[in-house]
């Protein structure tokens, strides 16, 4: 029965035209639909075909046939294009046409931790997956004529707010009512990493917004299984998975970002993309995502003033430069994209940026590509539209000439309804004409300018300047000062009318054309800059224009602070190769260390300091929008791990100071921040190659005024805990959750199939999963932490759960319970000398590293700031100088000790065989003011020497000019853009938020 | 035979010699790095009556041990002039997060009238650690608004900010108004704005130093902010101003010409190697910004805020080194090291000892009394076992305030040797 209703209704639907059905009519039905032929035009019919002198006939909102020598039916209305080019609408999956924009919620000065929308809804006001575009949608004529002015025929539509955003609708831009434009209800769904108008708390930060993503997921999953709760939002979204995933992204560097949540729940992401892929391709191109790209080409700086155009990073000036060859750089690498009208200044920059794509090297059928058959194929609509072919959805415009080289759209047809864009002007009435009149007798008039806007120059009036207007064969033309006031018709080379003088008497006149006006201007060519810019790893100033290989070769004659039982080695000499230290003593024979024949640098380091490289246990460089998810006085979930950011300038200066590796630590603003990641400063690289692999995972806690809350103003008074007495609290909350949690898994676990199949599984929680992970020692505990208290405290927290806090961070009062904490199996990494920036701080003594180190506690010293983290070896030499530490211990304070604490000594931390070549070669001895870094190695490779950064140098300078000089010449794009200083994103602990 | 007499005593004891009393001590053969740019390898140096009465090379003069009340023979170690710290908040703050303890900023954008002066806390447990690494004198300098306040010159000793004070009340600290301003917070820092306000801003400023200046010539009724300000007209008092970038420098230098301001003082001058012409053309000196900072953008070579000072040097121009900034105050102790890392990117030793003593004094007005080894001017001075540029040998092990002797101890070195013996 249902069956045959179905089929009732697709017969029907080939014979009806209109779906007005549903409606009464006010009056009498208009229901004729007549045929139209479109004839003598060049068609393209798809990106890979196309046609001269062809027919397109529609009827209805449909393609009837398309082809070279057709017949026409009887009664069609025919319209003669005389060679106009016909191209399938363009198709953007990037759009909130016809919807509202989410309204920010009201602002308050105290901080709001509970979603504040009603219903069974998910708990964060940023998910919100069941929202249904279509349910919002409205017809919007002005919006509508925007997209048509650029040759789109259909949208998909959503509100751009929120995280899980909900399902988009695909709409017809034509003028019809809501029921016939919307053709997909639910054509995908949409997620970004931005909150949006949320002004719940959570998530502050990007890592808390992936966090978030992955537990939702997770989460659906659950409530698929389980039977005890009704969640609207986990509902849509189990309902909506078979549905196309568009993810809207911030930055290239996103790109690993999804490409990970789309690996751990097995989703296919279409990216919608910012315009710079190109300074990431490798990466992009190995997602295999298809992207929508916007053609947001920066415009061009103001660069007049030489001063404050220094203002203008060299990595801006390359990508004003780069951004147009981005979609020819994708279809060079094989991506699948499609192009999106958004993102831009003001719409008339779509066609203008389209052909500037286009002359940077995007062929016209990809162009093509992306504005029709890919996005209809990425959202399975490649059965309607997209292309030009009988059955297709009448989408179509007309353009005078090639839409990618100066063709100008007239009329843009939306399922057979026509919209004019710029009226064709057919009649041409330029040229030279005589006037006669019983005023005037035989004088000049020329008419000249374009065939649309002509322009008259009448010689008797003593060539005042006139205002000349053409509708059709309507010609008006006056005297600017209304002296003269002309109308007039064309009518076959003859120009007749009436003018009013300024007396008000109507005089009648006649112009008569004695020869053409021949058009001057150049005929248009196609010319294609397809020299790509060169793009550097990072694509910034000291970038890499390729990247470094790990070298082989031998020091000599160093002074060698091994940081094992040799200690510090006078005149020896150390061999690296493949990344790893390989060979160490005197007089080194090269033929035994290197029995191969290979390329070997000899470095004569006589008078030189030869160390491991520095490594920061506590830095918060080079990470992506914010350093702590502090909304949350337990955030577990959140890993560092996910925001890396390769493109920190800090890296480079860090290395230049003879750092190589950091742990990148949550902040502290809550008492269980989140997971760290170990990285090494492999400058050029991406953020998964930055990471250590198989390093053990870490996880920040914190202790003291930061966790709750002192210094944040009075508002911040309602998150738990505010006092220590609170802290401990949460620690016992927080690990007596996870206990049960496991205790719960621990018992599915053990049930056998059959009875698994039965049972609902407990619900995965990636907070408590990774206290999980705690308690079995798989992770490890940094915590930050000030005074004797609470330090004691969470020793004691540990002890009750059998678990040893690794290592504490800051740990300014750990001289006064060293003996506690050596007892206990912790670590201290601490300031050399801060103090008195907080009340917590009373007690902190630059003694405090010698106090510990001399108790017997492994002990670092840290930065926790990007500038004190590139001179780390003065930071330790303060240890010498506070309390007489000795300068071998001092040094593996920031070397050794760190390694151990991190559990990275197996391969870093000293100079061993066998172990990274990690190496820094200083002018003097490291721990003196005075030394300098000659050359910093990170896996036996180079990435800084003293020598080739005044080459980076004065290649940037002049690589600037270069860029500067031709901004100058040719600017692109509209208004100027103003050159401003960029002030650096520096975090700290206690930096809250960034988006 | 001189020597000999010395022989049997301990090398780190310090030795009192009884004799008469109005004899000057006398300090025996530390390496002299007189703040001048020279130094003195063996040298002979005496105070007597709070001032420097002698200061000689050892191998060239004779000594006559009776003319001495004491010797200290300091051989080996270093002897420099009192280190300064310009421009700091130390003494008028205690703990950055603990507003009670905050002195530095008054409410209101003009407020010329204010004196660090009286704010000034002798007992500040952070001042006790600057001390203790040769940093003897600040001048204790307010913060915030566009005319924060006025400065003095204090001895980092001293029972009561009286007897602390070296020079009262020694400028009037303009914030130059910046054409570009961060956004945001601590917590939540923002990103670089245009300040479309900053001709307005200068202007305003413009009307108030007219009204100044015409207050000084002809007062009659008392108006606190006007009289704060007549300094600067008759030359008692310097004008610090406050400004970074290139073009902001170049305006403040035509405002204070437009005013005759006779003493002119760039604070910050991150931007100074490219209005060198004009710094010299104008006469102005300069205190930099902290030397351990980051440089000023992406692009810029790494070492760039590390070479500023010898690039200054080489040009021509007066400049000291300042410690502004994040925990400028407990970093004080530092300022030393900052003075390092500029030797180790290529000024000249000497001439990093004087960019924190005798160039300071000069441009705080001060040098006629302090900021070198010079016979007649103030014994305050300290001697370190060694390089107290360096952090591995700075150990102040005496130090004098107008011949005082200072207490080297703190709370922190309390701390240390409470714990360190338990």
């Amino acid at each position: 029965m249902r069956l045959r209703f179905a089929l009732l209704f697709s017969i029907l639907s080939f014979y009806t035209v209109s779906g007005q059905e549903t409606f009464t009519v006010n009056g009498v039905v208009q229901n004729f639909e007549p045929i139209y032929v479109f004839t003598n035009a060049h068609i393209i019919l798809s990106p890979t075909s196309e046609i001269e002198n062809g027919t397109l006939i529609i009827k209805g909102d449909k393609i009837i046939a398309v082809d070279t020598s057709l017949n026409i039916p009887s009664g069609a209305i025919i319209y003669d294009l005389k060679g106009d080019y016909i191209y399938p609408s363009f198709i953007d999956l990037y759009s909130d046409y016809g919807l509202q924009k989410a309204k920010k919620g009201q602002y308050s000065y105290r901080p709001q931790y509970e979603s504040s929308r009603t219903g069974a809804y998910h708990w964060n006001e940023a998910i919100h997956p069941e929202i249904d575009a279509s349910r919002e949608f409205v017809t919007d004529k002005k919006s509508a004529t925007a997209y048509l002015k650029n040759g789109f025929g259909v949208v998909l539509s959503h509100v751009q707010d929120g995280i899980l955003r909900g399902t988009g609708s695909l709409v017809l831009l034509s003028e019809k009512s809501e029921h016939e434009n919307i053709i997909l209800p639910k054509a995908a769904n949409y997620f970004s990493f931005k909150k949006g108008v949320s002004q719940q708390k959570n998530p502050s930060s990007l890592m808390g917004s992936i966090a978030l993503i992955r537990q939702t997921f997770l989460d659906a999953e659950w409530y698929y299984a389980q039977d005890n709760q009704t969640n609207l939002s986990y509902a849509a979204v189990n309902e909506t998975q078979e549905l196309p995933n568009i993810f809207a992204v911030n930055d290239e560097l996103d790109y690993s970002r999804v490409y990970k949540i789309a690996n751990e729940f097995e989703i296919d992401f279409i990216i919608k993309g910012n315009g710079k892929e190109y300074s990431r391709i490798d990466e992009v191109a190995a997602t295999k995502f298809p992207i929508i790209i916007p053609l947001n080409f920066p415009n061009s700086y103001d660069v007049d003033n030489p001063e404050t155009a220094e203002w203008i990073s060299l990595h801006k000036l390359k990508d004003w430069e780069t951004a147009p060859f981005n979609a020819s750089i994708l279809a060079q690498n094989e991506v699948d994209f499609c192009i999106t009208s958004s993102g831009l200044d003001k719409e008339s920059d779509f066609i203008t940026n389209l052909r500037l794509a286009v002359k940077k090297g995007l062929s016209k059928k990809d162009a093509l590509a992306a504005l029709t058959t890919t996005p209809a194929q990425l959202i399975a609509m490649d059965h309607k539209i997209g292309i030009l072919e009988s059955g297709y959805l009448a989408n179509f415009f007309i353009a005078s000439k090639d839409i990618f080289e100066n063709g100008k759209i007239y009329e843009n047809w939306t399922v057979g309804e026509k919209h004019i864009i710029t009226k064709k002007q057919e009649i041409d009435i330029r040229g030279y004409y005589t006037l006669n009149n019983k005023e005037f007798e035989n004088k000049l008039v020329a008419i000249k300018g374009s065939m649309e806007k002509p322009k008259a120059t009448i010689f008797a009036l003593d060539s005042l300047a006139l205002k000349t207007t053409l509708e059709g064969g309507n010609i008006n033309i006056s005297t600017k000062n209304g002296t003269f006031r002309f109308f007039a018709k064309f009518h076959n080379g003859n120009i007749k009318g009436k003018y009013q003088d300024s007396i008000g008497i109507y005089h009648t006149f006649q112009l008569q054309r004695d020869s053409l006006f021949k058009e001057t201007k150049k005929p248009f060519t196609l010319t294609i800059d397809s020299l790509i810019p060169s793009v550097w790893l990072p694509n910034k100033a000291h970038g890499f224009t390729s990247p470094p290989n790990a070298e082989n070769i031998i020091f000599r004659n160093a002074t060698i602070w091994t940081n094992e039982q040799e200690g510090i080695l006078e005149n020896t000499d150390l061999a690296i190769s493949n990344g790893m230290i390989i060979a160490l003593g005197k007089d080194l024979d090269e033929l035994i260390v290197f029995p191969e024949t290979i390329k070997i640098t000899q470095i004569n380091a006589t008078g030189k300091h030869l160390t491991c490289g520095i490594i920061d246990e506590h830095s918060h460089i080079a990470i992506s929008r914010g350093v702590n998810e502090g909304s949350q006085a337990v955030s577990a979930e959140v890993r560092i791990g996910d925001v890396i950011n390769p493109n920190d300038h800090n890296i480079y200066r860090q290395l230049s100071g003879g750092t190589v590796a950091s742990q990148l630590l949550h902040g502290s603003a809550n008492p269980i921040g989140g997971q760290s990641a170990m990285i090494k400063l492999r400058w050029g690289s991406t953020a998964e190659e930055m990471k250590i692999k198989n390093a053990d995972g870490f996880i920040k806690f914190a202790l003291g005024e930061n966790v709750k809350q002192s210094n944040w103003g009075n508002f911040e008074s309602i998150r738990f805990p505010q006092t220590r007495m609170g802290v401990e609290q949460v620690f016992y909350d927080a690990f007596y959750r996870a206990k049960t949690y496991q205790k719960q898994w621990q018992d599915f676990n053990a049930l056998s199939q059959k009875e698994k199949g039965k049972a609902i599984p407990p619900r995965e929680d990636l907070e408590l999963n990774a206290l999980v992970e705690i308690l079995n020692s798989e992770r490890f505990i940094t915590c930050h932490s000030y005074i004797q208290s609470e330090i004691n405290m969470l020793m004691h927290v540990g002890d009750s759960m059998g678990i040893t806090i690794n290592t504490f961070t800051h740990i300014l009062e750990g001289y006064k319970v060293a003996e506690k904490m050596k007892k206990h199996g912790a670590g201290g990494s601490t300031f050399s000398d801060w103090w008195a920036y907080k009340f917590e701080v009373n007690d902190a003594i630059p003694y405090n590293a010698t106090l510990l180190n001399n108790a017997g506690v492994i002990t670092a010293i840290n930065s926790d700031d990007a500038e004190m983290g590139r001179r780390l070896n003065q930071e330790a030499a303060k240890a010498v100088k506070y309390g007489g530490t000795s300068e071998e211990d001092a040094w593996k304070m920031v070397t050794l000790n760190p390694a151990k604490l991190l559990h990275i000594d197996d391969k870093m931390g000293s100079i061993k065989i066998g172990k990274d070549a990690d190496i820094v070669l200083w002018t003097d001895n490291p721990l003196s003011i005075y030394a300098k870094v000659i050359q910093t190695y990170v896996d036996g490779k180079l990435l800084f020497d003293v020598e080739v950064d005044k080459k980076l140098r004065e290649r940037d300078r002049l690589e600037r000019m270069r860029i500067i000089q031709k901004m100058s010449e040719n600017a692109t794009g509209g208004k100027k853009q103003k050159p401003e200083p960029t002030s650096e994103k520096l975090y700290h602990c206690d930096t809250e938020y960034d988006e | 035979m001189m020597n000999k007499k010395y022989l049997n005593l301990l090398f780190t004891l310090l030795i009192t010699i009884a004799v008469q009393a109005q004899k000057p001590t006398l300090f025996m053969g530390a390496t002299a790095h007189l703040g001048n740019g020279t130094k003195i390898e063996n040298a002979a140096i005496s105070m007597l009556n709070g001032k420097i009465d002698m200061v000689a090379d050892a191998t060239r003069i004779r000594i006559d041990p009776s003319a001495f009340d004491t010797i200290y023979r300091v051989h080996g170690k270093h002897l420099y002039p009192a280190f300064i710290v310009p421009n700091t908040t130390l003494g008028i703050t205690e703990i950055d997060a603990v507003r009670a303890s905050n002195d530095y900023i008054e409410t209101g954008s003009i407020n010329p009238n204010v004196r660090t002066l009286i704010a000034y806390n002798t007992d500040s447990k952070i001042a006790k650690t600057v001390r203790s690494n040769g940093v003897l004198i600040a001048q204790v300098t307010p913060r915030g608004g566009t005319i924060s306040g006025q400065s003095s010159v204090m001895h980092l000793a001293g029972w009561n900010w009286e007897d602390a004070a070296l020079r009262i009340d020694d400028g009037i600290h303009l914030n130059w108004p910046s054409s570009y301003y961060e956004s945001g917070w601590w917590a939540e820092p923002g990103s670089t704005k245009e300040n479309k306000k900053y001709n307005e801003s200068i202007t305003t400023l413009k009307r108030f130093f007219k009204k100044a200046n015409s207050y000084a010539k002809s007062s009659s009724l008392m108006d606190l902010r006007m009289e704060s300000m007549k300094g600067l007209f008759n030359g008692n008092k310097t004008l610090y101003i406050h400004a970074n970038n290139a073009s902001d420098m170049l305006d403040a230098i035509s405002f204070t010409n437009e005013f005759s301001i006779s003493k002119t003082v760039i604070v910050g001058a991150e931007d100074a190697l490219k209005i060198v012409d004009e710094l010299k053309e104008n006469n102005i000196s300069l205190i930099l910004n902290r030397v351990h900072r980051l440089p000023s953008k992406v692009g810029s070579p790494v070492d760039e805020p590390f070479t500023q000072a010898a690039k200054l040097q080489e040009a021509g121009i007066l400049f000291c080194l300042s410690y502004e900034g994040e925990m400028e105050a407990m970093g004080a102790r530092n300022l030393p090291f900052s003075a390092g890392t500029a030797v180790a990117h290529g000024l000249e030793y000497e001439k990093a000892i004087s960019s924190i003593t005798l160039n300071t004094a000069q441009i705080l007005g001060i040098d006629e009394y302090c900021g070198s080894i010079e016979k007649g001017k103030d014994a305050t001075f300290f001697i370190s076992s060694g390089d107290a540029l360096d952090m591995r040998t700075n150990n102040v092990e005496k130090a004098y305030i107008q011949g005082v002797d200072v207490d080297l101890n703190n709370h922190q070195k309390e701390l240390f040797d409470k714990y360190k013996n338990r």
